[in-house]
């Protein structure tokens, strides 16, 4: 009989010892931030999406030679005689296949790096087809995709959103 | 008028009846399919079903060069991703014959017993939720939560590292990283002795999971079961102390031992060894070296033909990497010998003469990564 009561009040106040854990905890402030309003900033070193500046790239090919799942493409400008040259003419990064790894970012030779992983954690993508972003010349750190539709190259709407810093 | 005899146990039909135990969704992340024949509600056949989550990365690794490999690697147990990294880089600089400069070495040690913090709160989360308790989970993903914070600002990302290199590390952890790692140790300490009031001692856990799922040290071992599985039955084995890499011997801890080899012990193991990875980690950060953290190795590796074997003490057990190279750039073979493969196995032996309500207690304590088990 007395085990029975005992084991009851051994019950109860290990129960209540956790439920002391639980009202401490209640007490102290949240750790959560309410997302799309708050918006946490990543750290310096945080492997976002991958932004591209095609004035400094030589069109090396390092980068995708790095790439573990091959999803950089790139080609060179030719001269008259049909020789490359060491300047670009398009780059693509399928960003359905990026690992982001940041092996891409450690191999390119420039300085500052033409291809680097930017802040940018709200990549998403309506289709599969807008996954692959292209640079040209003149196109922005965080390339455009091709819209079917109007046959052109068009900047992923709402997908261009770089938290603090360079695009 | 005759009246028909009260049914007695001899007269009752019992079906066997197939039940599957999972898996929930087929697009889930990890998925295991254990096909338990029960009779009433006691188990007497358990046959688990793997390769869900298959990706062929043995074999897409031969295609790959050898620094590729690493990303791969990050793959396997997405839950503690350093180890997986450093178990590789291990048998790859043993191939080449590179050696990491010390303070890479503490870095590596830091990070894996970081990552060790990491997937054990998993563990304690999840299987407080499996039992039935919720609270938990909350409290060590809150912590969790810090301890990929401290990733993101030394390696980048928060699940797929691809920090640990062959040859060291990618870069240099800052004064700030380390300041930041001590405040979060001192933070972490106090924690643990709530995660033991929240959940170790709740009477209710308790009694879900005490005598419940025994592997003898003898069956343990036969089954080739590793890491905290099998130090909860008893067995010292632990390769951070047999076999030591990364300076492991340096550091002071002890290999915590369960004696009763059942689910609490191979929960409670996991606690404790959190405790015995926050001392690791203080005293790696207090004689951390300086100098250079990757040593010089060539771009393109191209080792010599031969093989390797690394394994290191994973944060799920025994955790190695064999490598075989043909003197090109990608390696010939790669395999794996995955922890939570191996200590899946028993599951089949575990299960029989269970009741199913126990089933999931029993399989969450062997704390399986369904992402290393499939490769």
């Amino acid at each position: 009989m007395t085990g029975y009561f005992h084991s009851i009040w051994i019950a109860t106040a290990d129960i209540l010892k956790g439920m002391r854990v639980t009202l401490v905890t209640m007490l102290k402030p949240a750790v959560t931030v309410q997302y799309p309003d708050e918006k946490l900033l990543p750290f310096e070193a945080f492997r976002g999406a991958l932004a591209f500046d095609a004035e400094t790239c030589i069109a090396c090919g390092l980068c995708a030679k790095a790439c573990p799942s091959e999803c950089i493409a790139l080609e060179s400008l030719k001269n008259e005689a049909g020789k490359r040259v060491p300047k670009l003419d398009w780059y693509s990064v399928d960003f359905g296949k990026c690992n982001f790894c940041r092996l891409c970012e450690e191999a390119c030779p420039t300085k500052p790096k033409s291809v680097r992983h930017s802040l940018d954690y709200e990549l998403v993508f309506d289709d599969r087809g807008q996954m692959t972003r292209f640079w040209k010349k003149g196109f922005p750190a965080m390339g455009r995709v091709f819209d079917p539709q109007r046959k052109e190259f068009v900047d992923p709407e709402g997908h261009l959103r770089v938290q603090g810093g360079e695009a | 008028m005759k009246t028909a005899a009260p049914p007695t146990r001899s007269s009752l039909k019992t079906d066997q009846l197939f039940v599957n135990l999972g898996p929930q969704h087929p697009s889930t992340h990890g998925v295991l399919r254990v096909g338990l024949t029960i009779e009433g509600e006691v188990i007497v056949k358990a046959e688990p079903d793997i390769g869900f989550l298959h990706r062929g990365v043995e074999k897409l690794a031969e295609i790959r060069t050898y620094a590729q490999e690493v990303v791969l690697s990050d793959r396997l147990d997405y839950c503690s991703a350093m180890t997986n990294n450093l178990a590789y880089c291990l048998a790859v600089e043993r191939l080449i014959g590179a050696q990491a400069p010390p303070r890479a070495d503490a870095l590596r040690v830091i990070h894996c017993e970081l990552n060790r913090i990491a997937s054990h709160l998993i563990l304690l989360g999840t299987y407080g939720i499996d039992i039935g308790a919720f609270t938990p989970f909350l409290h060590a993903f809150r912590e969790r939560e810090m301890v990929l914070d401290l990733f993101e600002m030394s390696s980048g990302a928060r699940l797929t590292y691809n920090y640990i290199r062959i040859g060291g590390v990618m870069r240099d952890a800052s004064a700030d990283w380390a300041a930041k790692a001590r405040e979060f140790l001192a933070y972490f300490k106090p924690r643990l002795d709530d995660y033991d009031e929240l959940l170790s001692y709740n009477p209710i856990f308790l009694d879900r999971t005490k005598g419940v799922g025994v592997i003898p040290a003898k069956k343990a071992v036969s089954w080739g079961l590793s890491g905290p599985n099998l130090r909860a039955s008893g067995v010292a084995y632990d390769v951070r102390k047999c076999e030591p890499h990364c300076g492991y011997e340096k550091y002071p801890f002890k290999i915590v031992l369960g004696h009763a080899g059942d689910c609490f012990d191979r929960y409670h193991c996991r606690v404790r060894e959190m405790r015995e990875a926050v001392k690791i980690i203080s005293a790696a950060l207090d004689g951390l070296p300086e100098g250079e953290v990757l040593a010089k190795v060539p771009k393109v590796l191209k080792p010599a033909p031969g093989e390797a074997y690394a394994h290191v003490e994973g944060s799920r057990g025994d955790l190695g990497v064999y490598v075989v190279s043909d003197g090109t750039a990608s390696p010939y073979r790669l395999h794996v010998r995955a922890p939570s493969f191996v200590n899946l196995a028993i599951l089949q032996e575990l299960f029989v003469g269970q009741r199913i309500a126990d089933a999931i207690a029993i399989l969450g304590s062997l704390d399986i990564v369904l992402g290393e088990v499939d490769r």
